[in-house]
């Protein structure tokens, strides 16, 4: 009868699924994916025989291509990530949840696996329907990928993971900043701003440094040939899970530590 | 049973818990007595193992908070009665506590009604008033049926039926054996609900003990009527203190009826009145923590 961690989870699903966020953070996310990248590979469809679009042909990957919603729906999952922990500092049940379970890295772990389980799930589901969708729309006229090449099916497999490990990435930041404004901006800004702001650097330097940023790690993930300045897709996946682990680590460490 | 041992808590510059050290009898209601801002809130934070004190444990059966396998089966707490989802369902809320603590989800359902919640449980509990929030939160802490029972000014919000309901209460929970402590800044409440009171001002222990030996150990007044007030004074010893009223009576502090009146015949001064004055529950109140007020009131009045 004593409480475990399988206890904890439960308690956390409850509270997932339970709240109206949730269900508007999750449709959004399923509409965004496949929507957007509906709309970029019609868009691709009908300007490919433009004249001048020779070189286009050349880097074009067709899986991430169909994929092309992940730009705009990791902000979606992200929310997700971050609003599962600041929305209980924000309304004050954060006491609540740490009087039914004092064991707080309990409570830190049961998040991440209710949010992890509920990502990885849907987010495959939602990458192979895009990829699926973006194929049969460029089927005639633009060059496809077909799932039973090795490469192809890694990258739409990674792109299910590399939303799951940004959900985490941020519920990392909530945990540390533990309000939801603050934590939107500093997701936000790693994402889009820094990455403008490595543009500007000379490029021997802007080289080095990009590849370490979370959305370079992510396309070399879910693209099924390697883009140019960026690590092997198996190295990112490990340097964007290690960034899970320090910020996860790092908010875990306050966590412990500060007053309710 | 709940005991607090030589408890502290220092905030940047204030210390809001100051030394506590007092055990919290089973089988009663115990009032936590003090000012708003005396630490009353803090203490049971504590208690609760949400603040970290910086000297001393709170120790709940014998064990700290963080050390309770399953706290809800023996700890219930009311803190905040709005530290809830608003958008979850009042169900869905006590569901996920339920299952954190493994009690079974029929448990849930039986608190619902208990509270009369029932009616109201698939609702958002963001659109309930703050008596319905105090009654969820009621629910919450009676969910694993615990021995320990912690309310944090319990009676703020809610009617005078919803007041009464809660003393009845209280009464019942003690009368099961339970331990059951109630924190206010109102001693009139707790006059009526509590049957042992502790008193803090300032994060620090005052006084403690029921409701009578309260009001009797604070000094009490004497009421004198007599045809020559002018000598009376002039034999009262130096350490009784006394203040000629308008209508020509005295009122003598720091002694006791019987000794004016001994003091009065021994000099020959008749005396028309005696009366004792015994101090309401709220003066001693008044009187304990006027030293300790955080935020004091200036005298009422618009400033010029």
């Amino acid at each position: 009868m004593t409480p475990t961690l399988w206890s904890a989870i439960r308690s956390e699903w409850i509270k997932f699924r339970s709240v109206r966020s949730t269900l508007t953070g999750l449709l959004t996310f399923v509409v965004l994916t496949i929507g957007i990248s509906a709309v970029v590979c019609i868009a691709v469809k009908s300007h490919w025989n433009d004249p001048g679009s020779r070189f286009d042909h050349l880097v074009f990957d067709p899986t991430s291509v169909s994929m092309t919603g992940i730009f705009l729906a990791q902000f979606a999952v992200g929310t997700i990530g971050i609003l599962a922990i600041t929305s209980e500092y924000g309304t004050g049940s954060m006491r609540t949840t740490l009087s039914a379970i004092p064991r707080r890295l309990r409570v830190v772990l049961a998040k991440m696996v209710v949010l992890a389980t509920a990502i990885i799930v849907l987010g495959e589901v939602v990458v192979f329907a895009a990829f699926t969708i973006g194929q049969s729309i460029f089927k005639g006229t633009v060059p496809t990928a077909s799932l039973s090449t090795g490469d192809v099916a890694r990258a739409v497999i990674m792109a299910g993971v590399y939303l799951t490990l940004i959900t985490l990435f941020a519920f990392g930041i909530g945990l540390i900043l533990r309000t939801t404004a603050a934590s939107i901006i500093v997701f936000t800004a790693l994402l889009l701003i820094v990455p403008v702001i490595v543009n500007f650097l000379p490029s021997a330097l802007q080289n080095d440094i990009s590849k370490f940023l979370p959305s370079q790690l992510g396309s070399s993930m879910w693209a099924a040939t390697q883009p140019t300045q960026t690590f092997a897709w198996g190295t990112s996946t490990s340097i964007l899970a290690l960034y899970v682990v320090a910020i996860v680590g790092v908010g875990s460490f306050l966590l412990q530590r500060r007053d309710a | 049973m709940l005991k607090l041992d030589h408890l502290s808590k220092q905030y940047k510059d204030t210390l809001a818990v100051d030394d506590l050290d007092f055990e919290v009898k089973s089988g009663v209601v115990t009032g936590f007595l003090g000012p708003n801002g005396s630490g009353k809130s803090t203490t049971m934070r504590i208690i609760m193992g949400l603040d970290r004190p910086t000297k001393g444990r709170a120790t709940i059966n014998g064990k700290s908070y963080h050390d309770l396998a399953a706290p809800l089966r023996e700890v219930g707490a009311l803190l905040d009665a709005k530290a809830v989802n608003p958008s979850r369902s009042a169900r869905n809320h006590l569901r996920a506590l339920a299952a954190s603590n493994k009690i079974p989800y029929s448990r849930v359902d039986e608190v619902l009604d208990f509270v009369g919640l029932t009616s109201v449980a698939g609702k958002k509990v963001g659109g309930f008033s703050l008596g319905m929030s105090q009654r969820l939160g009621i629910a919450g802490a009676l969910l694993g049926d615990p021995g320990v029972l912690l309310f944090d000014e319990p009676v703020n919000g809610l009617d005078p039926e919803g007041i009464r309901w809660i003393r009845d209460f209280f009464r019942t929970l003690a009368k099961e054996g339970r331990t059951v402590f109630v924190s206010s800044h109102l001693m009139s409440e707790m006059a009526v609900s509590a049957d042992e009171i502790i008193v803090i001002g300032r994060g620090h222990f005052i006084t403690s003990g029921t409701v009578d030996q309260l009001t009797a150990t604070a000094s009490g007044t004497v009421l004198v009527r007599t045809s020559n007030p002018g000598a009376l004074t002039q034999v009262l010893p130096a350490t009784a203190q006394s203040e000629a009223l308008n209508d020509g009576a005295l009122r003598v502090t720091g002694l006791t009826a019987e000794d004016i009146g001994n003091i009065a015949f021994a000099a020959g001064i008749a005396i028309h009145e005696l009366t004792p004055q015994r101090a309401s529950l709220e003066e001693v109140f008044m009187d304990l923590t006027a030293s300790s007020l955080q935020y004091g009131h200036q005298s009422p009045g618009v400033p010029s």
